[in-house]
């Protein structure tokens, strides 16, 4: 049996930078009244930009799609990811709205230094990649990758996860109701009778 | 009958601040025996109806469990001498709503063992820390763990495994889950023993309330279906009905206040719209859990109270115990689905007390649980575990198979209590009612950490004798950060100089306030108190009643 162990170490570190690297986490907190929070999920997102505009969203879909890119399965772009991020960067998370567009600056101004062209979107693949490993730590990617993950995997109520893209990717069916066998060895299990 | 409502400038016989797994019993119990009470509860009261599967809102933008983005920062330091450092989310974590906590928890419902009452004086005192034996004993307790099996609604099946118990479940254990045959057939094959675990989540109908739909958002969420058994569904409608009970939402209590004797005789508390109000009350009984409770206490300081309310001994806010926890994930050829129903199904507890040669004290259980809940969001944004990429197409291809495939053995341990581990008044930072901000200082014991190799060993044992094809183990190795068992920080004992309350809840200083939640535990019993915090909540309950009855308070 193929029995690699990633070491403990290795994992704690990596879920240690995702935490320290987001934005969202590191935050200063905005002292919000409960309210305007609560009524966010009712305010259904719409797939017309709110807060980006054409350009933003055109490179922040390009990171999207390195993060989770379209291959075999659809990506963040077929999801809708970037208009999920719109959506909260103009409610709930409006604090991330300066730093990601600080950002997107940074960046741009990397692929033109590095590569000539300051168009992130405009960047091959492997470029895209290169620049995105360089700053992998930083909080700017951290909030990306926080973002495109929560608009690839929320309720498509808020502009991302359309189609269930992001469900159907890891084989999560949602319902309201299941009844047992729910996994394999369940199944085994009763059928065995043990 | 309609729900009882109370004129502020009236005594009241009792005002419950607090309405989750103690304070929602408080409610019922006292309403019931026929007592006029008013219950002050800080957030709103959620219906089955309110409740959902969205998971950014309620996991990511705290819907349920306040912390800074609703205008509660916490912070948090290692040590005494250092500064508290503001921390998103929050160090201690607990859901403002009717019905506490118990509304998102998961329904483990653990009883403690005899062992857990006399540990000191079987295995002896542990030098640097405060670990000593409770001033009751198991057998006292019994008693009300089966009240709240029958009182609440609990799934389970009684067995060698159990404490010894007067009666058995009401209802028969929920439907193992694939990671729970896993853990089973662990087990099985090291020389343990699994069995059902028992949850306050219905598997039959009960009391009205239809038994669980196995939908997944259960550990983190609140119930649809009300199958799990909060208080929200189970005390605080019985109390309401008594006429007797009245429930108030959106109150913040911000300090007690006493009269010339030393008595509790006023609870005041903001409207939502910054109103200030004041109930005055024969009697308090404080159910604000481990960390509001004594930060409420440390904010009714007064002259005769220098160093805060019911706090001669210098124990209110010490002793902080969160248990320890350890995750090891296995990823397995055949379909897991721990996104469907219930969070746990099998435990194993045969390293209940670790055997002393190993020269530390710990203890505890190891539960099947899913990857991060069984939640899309969580699994993914932890992702990447097996893969090792946490973006791009390896880690998108990891998701697709971790997420349905992983199960895990969680370890649910021991915490000792150390007068350096504590809740205490921020200088610095305040909430949005402008005071002071919790601040937790905590390091764990060495033996706590030592404990949790332990049991992160022994799950990834088991799941290497059970096939997995690749596993990692994770557990707080530099010591833990927070925690949702909030414990200890109002410790019961028979010395008032050594503990805060006596062995019926009651305050050594204040004779007529009652402090009971998770703060009360002695010691911190092996990962599951809120079986334990309602015993003593339905035990507090009955002594209360009988000394009231007998003009005692």
């Amino acid at each position: 049996m193929n029995d690699i162990q990633i070491s403990r170490r290795l994992f704690l570190q990596k879920t240690a930078a995702a935490a320290r690297t987001s934005l969202i986490v590191l935050s200063l907190p905005t002292i919000m009244t409960s309210s305007a929070v609560a009524s966010e999920a009712m305010q259904m997102a719409s797939t017309t930009l709110t807060v980006l505009n054409a350009d933003e969203a055109l490179e922040f879909t390009a990171i999207a799609a390195r993060i989770i890119p379209t291959d075999e399965t659809p990506g963040a772009t077929e999801a809708g990811v970037i208009y999920f991020i719109d959506h909260v960067l103009g409610t709930s998370r409006t604090e991330a709205l300066v730093p990601m567009r600080e950002g997107l600056m940074a960046l741009q101004a990397q692929a033109q230094s590095t590569y000539g062209i300051a168009k992130f979107s405009s960047l091959q693949p492997e470029q895209q990649d290169a620049l995105l490993t360089a700053i992998e730590d930083t909080a700017f990617f951290g909030t990306m990758r926080y973002m495109t993950i929560a608009g690839m995997f929320s309720l498509p109520e808020y502009g991302g996860n359309r189609n269930h893209a992001g469900w159907e990717l890891i084989g999560f069916d949602h319902a309201h109701v299941w009844s047992p066998p729910f996994g394999f060895y369940d199944a085994d299990y009763m059928a065995k009778g043990e | 009958m309609a729900q009882a409502s109370y004129p502020t400038r009236e005594l009241v016989d009792f005002v419950v601040i607090g309405s989750g797994a103690a304070g929602g019993i408080m409610a019922k119990e006292l309403s019931t025996a026929g007592f006029s009470v008013v219950v002050l509860e800080q957030g709103p009261h959620l219906h089955p109806g309110d409740f959902t599967h969205d998971e950014w809102a309620v996991t990511q933008n705290e819907e349920l469990v306040w912390g800074s983005r609703k205008g509660h920062p916490q912070t948090f330091r290692r040590y005494e001498h250092e500064k508290a450092e503001l921390v998103q989310g929050a160090p201690l974590g607990y859901a403002h709503n009717v019905g506490g906590s118990t509304v998102h928890f998961s329904g483990n419902l653990w009883r403690l063992h005899p062992i857990d009452f006399m540990e000191a004086s079987v295995r002896g005192t542990i030098a640097g820390t405060n670990f000593t034996d409770w001033p009751i004993t198991y057998e006292e307790l019994e008693p009300y763990y089966t009240k709240v099996d029958w009182e609440i609604g609990v799934s389970g099946l009684a067995g060698p495994w159990d404490p010894p118990r007067s009666r058995d479940y009401p209802l028969p254990p929920m439907p193992v889950k694939s990671a729970g045959v896993l853990l089973e057939r662990a087990a099985k094959a090291m020389g343990y023993t699994a069995f059902p675990a028992p949850v306050a989540i219905l598997s039959k109908p009960f009391n009205g309330r239809p038994a669980c739909v196995h939908c997944g958002f259960c550990n983190g969420f609140g119930c649809e279906v009300a199958a799990k058994s909060s208080t929200a569904v189970t005390m605080i409608p019985q109390a309401l009905l008594t006429g007797n009970c009245e429930l108030r939402t959106g109150c913040t209590v911000s300090r007690i206040n006493t009269d010339d004797a030393g008595r509790a005789n006023e609870v005041v508390y903001w409207l939502e719209d910054g109103t200030e109000q004041a109930q005055l009350a024969k009697a308090v009984v404080l159910c604000a859990n481990g960390a509001e409770t004594p930060r409420l206490l440390f904010l009714s300081e007064s002259a005769k109270f220098p160093d805060g309310l019911a706090n001669s001994s210098g124990m209110v806010g010490k002793n902080l115990m969160f248990n320890g926890s350890t995750s090891a994930a296995g990823l397995f050829p055949e379909e897991i689905n721990g996104h469907k129903s219930i969070a746990t199904t099998r435990v194993i507890q045969d390293f209940y007390s670790i055997d002393p040669k190993h020269g530390f004290y710990g203890g505890g259980g190891i539960d099947s649980r899913s990857l991060s809940r069984g939640l899309p969001m969580a699994a993914a944004m932890r992702g990447g575990i097996f893969s090792g990429a946490t973006w791009g197409s390896d880690f998108k291809r990891g998701l697709a198979r971790e997420f349905t495939h992983t199960a895990s053995f969680n370890g649910h341990t021991t915490s000792l209590p150390l007068s350096t581990n504590n809740v205490t008044l921020d200088p610095d930072v305040k909430d949005k009612w402008g005071r002071p901000a919790l601040r937790t200082t905590f390091m764990n014991h060495p033996d706590d950490i030592a404990t949790m190799k332990f049991f992160t060993d022994r799950s990834m044992e088991m799941l290497d004798a059970v096939g997995a094809i690749q596993k990692v183990g994770s557990y707080a190795e530099n010591g833990q950060t927070g925690g949702v068992h909030l414990l200890g920080t109002c410790r019961m004992g028979n010395d008032p100089a050594t503990s805060v309350v006596d062995k019926y809840n009651r305050s050594h200083d204040v004779p007529n306030l009652f402090m009971v939640d998770g703060g009360s535990l002695v010691t911190s019993g092996r990962g599951q108190p809120t079986m334990t915090i309602m015993a003593l909540a339905f035990r507090a309950a009955d002594n209360i009643t009988q000394a009231a009855r007998r003009n005692e308070i």
